[in-house]
């Protein structure tokens, strides 16, 4: 099983510690062992009358008692300690592996799936490394430790008591196999309820408008019903195994009684051997059920491991060469050379044998029905992708020789969607410079327009926005996001219809501000705006993955049919009183 | 009429006497599964009981007396009662699970019901996150304590009180011996169980801090990777990831201390048994079975004493979540229907604002304070619209063209003055049946997860998959629904994210071209679309619009050119009315708007 080698490699780290958690257990369940003898050997001695020995007897009982106190805290805290680094290992491990991963890895894979195995899956694999094996040594050490004391008392009784052991082994392993997916499944249907109860509440103005409250109330109540269905079924497994696994070992000690006590009346067994059965009888309960519970977590553990492996031996594709120098310097020249690219095999190409000169400082403007590729050739610059064949280089270096992190610290890029993180307004600002003062994020804000809302919003730039916070409208966060770009100082700027969501009277404000920082830059502008692309000196006319046309405004107006279509003239149709209306929040 | 939900209005001991016997009520209808239960849990705690006394027993009474009949029964018992035990321990685990989650499930629609009744204002005041967690972590906590809760009480309470009658049927002396560790135990459980909450809640709370930020990092994936910012990401998770192992070896050190310390006082209890007991036995005053029956009750007596430790913090948490739920439920709704209210037959749409003034401040605030200080959003309306006549609103931001809209659907109800559709004012008819006739299109087309059938028919649900794409056809969403591989069964994604801020306004006209409304109140969206699709909108508008009053939030120049009327708001109040040519030879506060712009 080479997942289960590899699993057990998270432990080699830490194996003296865990040898040592180990041996501790060990000891500990020694005493555990020797205890119920002990007691069979005092009642022995209270049959017999043998007052003298009770006292002294006791007293080893406490001492053991005593001894295995010491040794099970210390094999609790190394035990624990062992659990929480290796946990700590293998997420630091699958997140650092998802942060090297090249974006395309993302485009193919869904977020819940890789959440699912960055905390469930993991979950699973340290919880058996953790508790699982320690749990299993020591639960087959007691049940082999109390079996061979058992078997030197009476072989035969040994045999018939130890008849059901299997079978709570494998009604253990079942149980174990079962009830966690189930549970799991009771997870995954509170989490749809709530995404079912979170819609009804974010969206209440429009179940209102319509009168639809008994229609939202039948969702959610279908939502609520389904999460009834699996409970239940969870509760079922649960009430099924937990009695059974309670009550097999009691045919062991049914036997032991039976037979046992034949014995003593026999004469081939005395009574203070036979109370040590019956004790050792109800100590066994506990551990082969443990053994069973382990041998589950195991199968899951594998499992998972299976799945974590998955994404750590997925090489990232996009890396930079060792000693990758950094980005050199220079004025932001881009060149493209027969580039062609396509985001997977089975999907046609987004850009086809393309080539491209763009002199330093230049606004290039570029524009192009959707699908044309406009956002693949500007996500090459920052070799967010490389291109299938063919090379981009700036300032006269190609890209796949140059340390990566240091390209993207010189490029900025500004999506139409834009995603802020859940923290503070101003943090989100600076996120590509933390160490930028508050003057420089106030300006920041100031030439993106987003000075004079942040400074109405409840905290001003202390303002927490982002999925746990306040949520801001599409052009504010358009805003925030240009304003994030604007302080990164890159040497080549990216806009990819970054004010798509912007009133056209805030848009034609924030184009004197970007006017300011375009200059001494590199800028790439998509749009179909007359605004937006007034700003570039020159545009690109992007067609089915080549560039179709090149020139100023004036010129692929006159000579561009397909370019007229797609202006839009704002003046007309976009936007013009601006409504930013805040609600009194109270 | 305070809708504070965090607002604690009665006293606190009666307060939560009537908050369980209200959670008790919630059980009855399931009285009957409740006594089957209650029985299984009488029976699986007595059968529990058994083996111990029924092993003693069959040292006593078979082996040491000889009776190898008296042996067999005591066996046969022993598995019968174990057979019972099996079997009740099955019903009670089934039963209680069944009737927790029932309990829950109705719970949780009341609170839902409760919520869906709250007036806009309402969810305005209060974070949708508080909201949702009424509905399902709250919900949770008190399923801890309905299911595990009375379970644990009832049957660990038996248990307790049935080792006790025996230990002292057996042998009086040798029981005050066995209870005289319980007060220690007791108090180690309830010490640990004091620390261990607090130190298990911030276990919780630190690994759903790297949940959420692990969560983050991949939906924001895109900026973190354009930026080059995955060393921060990386030190933020060590971080968390450090902080999470720290929370979490806080509780090993306290597991640890706990639990080896119970083991401890199981032995002082078993040698104290042996000890007194054996001398006991050898001077005659009790048979060693007794002795070994002792030890085996002596583990059924701490499991019970450790779980009801467990129970009083279960207790306070469940207690914590139902004071929230309680404080929702018991929040009054603002607007309700009147008993007079009608429900109106089809409106013919005309509106008219009479002196209509309204003020977000809450009662309280707006008491005391002069007039003119307080922060009136709209002020003294007056306007009346005629049926089918489509209005634009104008103004700068605040002067409180949201806010008109928001009255006409009784989203609030005015301070003063009143609004009137067919001459009649709005509480005369009741809410829903009016809202039904009034279509209302926000400016961000919010969708429902489901696919684009389901949301073009919200307002409908029992429409007609025809029906569907007449009106998806009708407002000009055929073109980009025939292009989606499922049609209009295509998934929209939570909010709609699937789709473009385009499709999604076309779908939001389309629901309602499905209710066809008399009023139809527009709020437009800002965000621009590329040319075909604004085209596209623009003529969807003239169709939603004809024949229907319209009342627009207007943003564009092309919408408020062709409005019958111009309606410019400025801090609340009505300067200037008339259609586009009017207002701009009149040379207002309309004409330096579009001079700002158009310059």
């Amino acid at each position: 099983m080479p997942t289960f080698r590899r699993l057990l490699g998270f432990l080699r780290p830490h194996r003296r510690a865990l040898w040592g958690s180990l041996i501790f257990a060990w000891a500990a369940m020694g005493m555990t062992v020797l205890i119920p003898w002990l007691i069979g050997e005092t009642v022995n001695a209270i049959q017999d009358g043998n007052k003298p020995d009770i006292l002294p007897l006791v007293g080893v009982i406490l001492g053991a008692a005593v001894l295995r106190l010491g040794l099970t805290m210390v094999r609790r805290v190394i035990a624990g300690k062992v659990s929480l680094a290796v946990e700590f290992d293998l997420r630091q491990k699958i997140y650092g592996h998802l942060m090297r991963l090249e974006l395309g890895f993302f485009d193919t894979q869904q977020t819940g799936q890789l959440m699912s195995r960055a905390t469930v899956d993991l979950g699973a694999i340290r919880f058996f490394l953790g508790y699982g094996l320690i749990f299993f040594s020591q639960s087959l050490l007691t049940v082999l430790l109390a079996g061979t004391v058992m078997f030197f008392i009476n072989p035969w009784l040994t045999v018939i008591a130890l008849l059901p052991a299997p079978l709570v082994v494998l009604t253990a392993v079942r149980y174990s196999r079962q009830s966690r997916p189930a549970m799991q499944e009771v997870q995954q249907r509170i989490a749809e309820l709530t995404a079912e109860a979170e819609e009804n509440v974010t969206g209440i103005r429009v179940v209102k408008a319509f009168g639809q409250e008994d229609y939202q109330l039948l969702r959610f109540q279908g939502a609520v019903s389904r999460l009834f269905d699996q409970s239940i079924k969870s509760t079922r497994i649960q009430a099924f195994f937990s009695p059974l696994i309670g009550a097999l070992p009691q045919i062991g000690t049914a036997l032991v009684l039976l037979i046992g006590g034949n014995a003593v009346l026999n004469g081939t067994m005395n009574i203070g051997e036979f109370t040590a059965f019956y004790t050792y009888m109800i100590l066994l309960s506990s551990p082969l059920r443990m053994v069973g519970m382990a041998l589950g977590m195991a199968q899951r553990a594998v499992a998972a491991g299976n799945r974590y492996f998955e994404i750590l031996d997925r090489d990232p594709e996009i890396v930079s060469p060792d000693d990758a120098p950094p980005l050199p310097a220079g004025g932001g020249a881009v060149s493209m050379k027969s580039v062609s690219m396509r985001y997977s095999a089975d999907t046609p190409e987004a850009l086809s044998n393309l080539d491209l000169e763009v002199a330093p400082g230049t606004r290039l403007g570029i524009v192009g029905p959707s699908g044309s590729g406009k956002t693949s050739l500007v996500a090459l610059i920052a070799r967010l992708y490389d291109p299938t064949t063919g090379s981009v280089s700036i300032d006269g270096a190609d890209l796949r020789s140059l340390d990566v992190t240091s390209l993207r610290q010189h490029t900025a890029y500004v999506s139409e969607d834009s995603f802020l993180f859940g923290d503070t307004v101003a943090s989100n600002i600076a996120y590509a410079r933390g160490e930028a003062t508050d003057e420089e994020v106030h300006r920041a804000a100031e030439l993106a327009q987003a000075n004079g809302f942040i400074e109405e919003l409840p905290d001003g730039y202390e303002t927490v926005v982002g999925e746990r916070g306040l949520t801001l409208s599409g052009g504010q966060r358009q805003r925030v996001a240009i304003a994030r770009a604007l302080l990164a100082d890159p040497r080549i700027l990216i806009l990819d219809d970054a004010t798509s969501s912007l009133d056209a009277t805030t848009e034609r404000a924030i184009r004197s501000g970007l006017a300011e920082v375009m200059k001494g830059r590199t800028t790439f502008v998509i749009g179909h705006r007359l605004s937006t692309i007034s700003l570039a000196d020159e545009i690109i006319l992007m067609e089915a993955g080549r560039i179709a046309d090149r020139g100023t405004h004036t010129e692929l107006l006159a000579r561009s049919a397909l370019y007229g279509s797609l202006i839009t003239d704002d003046r007309e149709v976009e936007p013009v009183f601006i409504d930013e209306e805040v609600e009194v929040a109270r | 009429m305070s809708e504070n939900p965090e607002n604690p209005k009665r006293y606190r001991g009666e307060d939560r006497l009537r908050k369980v016997r209200w959670v008790l009520g919630l059980l009855r209808p399931y009285r009957k599964r409740l006594a089957v239960m209650l029985f299984a849990v009488v029976v699986a705690s007595a059968t529990s009981l058994a083996p111990p006394y029924l092993a003693g027993r069959a040292i006593d009474a078979g082996i040491l007396a000889g009776d190898e009949r008296a042996l067999t029964l005591i066996v046969i018992a022993f598995v019968i009662l174990t057979t019972a035990y099996a079997a009740t321990s099955y019903l009670q685990t089934y039963l209680v699970g069944w009737i927790g989650v029932r309990v829950l499930q109705d719970l949780r629609e009341e609170v839902f019901k409760h919520i869906q009744k709250m007036s806009i204002g309402f969810f305005t005041r209060n974070r949708p996150g508080a909201l949702i967690s009424r509905m399902t972590n709250d919900i949770e906590a008190l399923n801890q304590l309905i299911s595990a809760g009375i379970v644990t009480l009832f049957s660990n309470i038996l248990t307790l009180v049935g080792v006790v009658v025996i230990l002292v049927l057996l042998d009086w002396h040798l029981a005050l011996i066995t209870f005289s560790v319980l007060p220690l135990l007791l108090i180690t459980s309830l010490v640990f169980r004091r620390y261990s909450a607090g130190a298990f809640k911030e276990t919780r709370e630190r690994i759903s801090a790297i949940t959420s930020h692990l969560q983050e990092t991949l939906s924001g994936v895109r900026v973190v990777r354009s930026f080059g910012q995955e060393d921060r990401h990386l030190t933020r998770m060590t971080e968390l990831n450090t902080l999470n192992r720290q929370a979490n070896m806080k509780t090993v050190y306290l597991n640890a201390t706990y639990f080896p310390a119970t083991e401890l006082m199981t032995a002082i209890g078993t040698g104290a048994i042996l000890l007194y007991g054996g001398y006991q036995v050898i001077n005659g005053n009790i048979m060693v079975g007794v002795v070994v029956s002792f030890i085996g009750y002596l583990q059924l007596f701490f499991d019970p004493i450790q779980q009801l430790a467990q129970l009083y913090a279960t207790y306070q948490q469940g207690m914590a979540a139902l004071d929230k739920i309680f404080g929702l439920l018991d929040t009054d709704v603002e607007i309700v229907d009147r008993p007079y209210a009608v429900d109106p037959d089809r409106i013919e749409g005309a509106l008219s604002f009479d002196g209509v003034s309204f003020s977000y401040a809450t009662e309280a605030e707006r008491i005391g304070s002069a007039d003119q200080s307080v922060r009136w959003a709209v002020r003294d309306i007056d306007l009346d619209i005629a049926a089918g006549e489509t209005v634009a609103l104008v103004g700068s931001t605040g002067a409180g063209k949201s806010t008109l809209a928001k009255l006409v659907t009784r989203f609030y109800d005015p301070q003063r003055g009143a609004i009137l559709i067919d001459g009649k004012p709005l509480p005369h008819y009741t809410q829903r049946p009016l809202r039904r006739q009034m279509g209302i299109v926000p400016q961000e087309g919010f969708l429902f997860s489901g696919t684009i059938a389901e949301n073009m028919s919200f307002g409908r649900p029992d429409a007609m998959i025809d029906e569907i794409a007449a009106a998806a056809d009708a407002v000009g969403a055929t073109r980009f629904i025939e292009r989606l591989p499922e049609g209009l069964e295509t998934q929209v994604g939570e909010r709609g994210v699937q789709l473009s801020s385009g499709q999604r306004q076309l779908v939001a006209f389309a629901r309602i071209m499905l209710t066809q409304p008399r009023i139809l109140i527009l709020d437009e969206a800002t965000s621009s679309v590329d040319t075909q699709t604004e085209r596209t909108i623009e003529l969807a508008l003239d169709r939603l619009m004809a024949g229907r009053t319209a009342i627009v939030i207007a943003h564009r120049l092309s919408t408020i050119r062709r409005a019958d009327r111009i309606v410019v708001l400025d801090n609340g109040e009505i300067v200037e009315t008339g259609n586009h040519a009017e207002l701009i030879s009149a040379g207002g506060y309309y004409e330096k708007l579009y001079n700002a712009w158009t310059s």
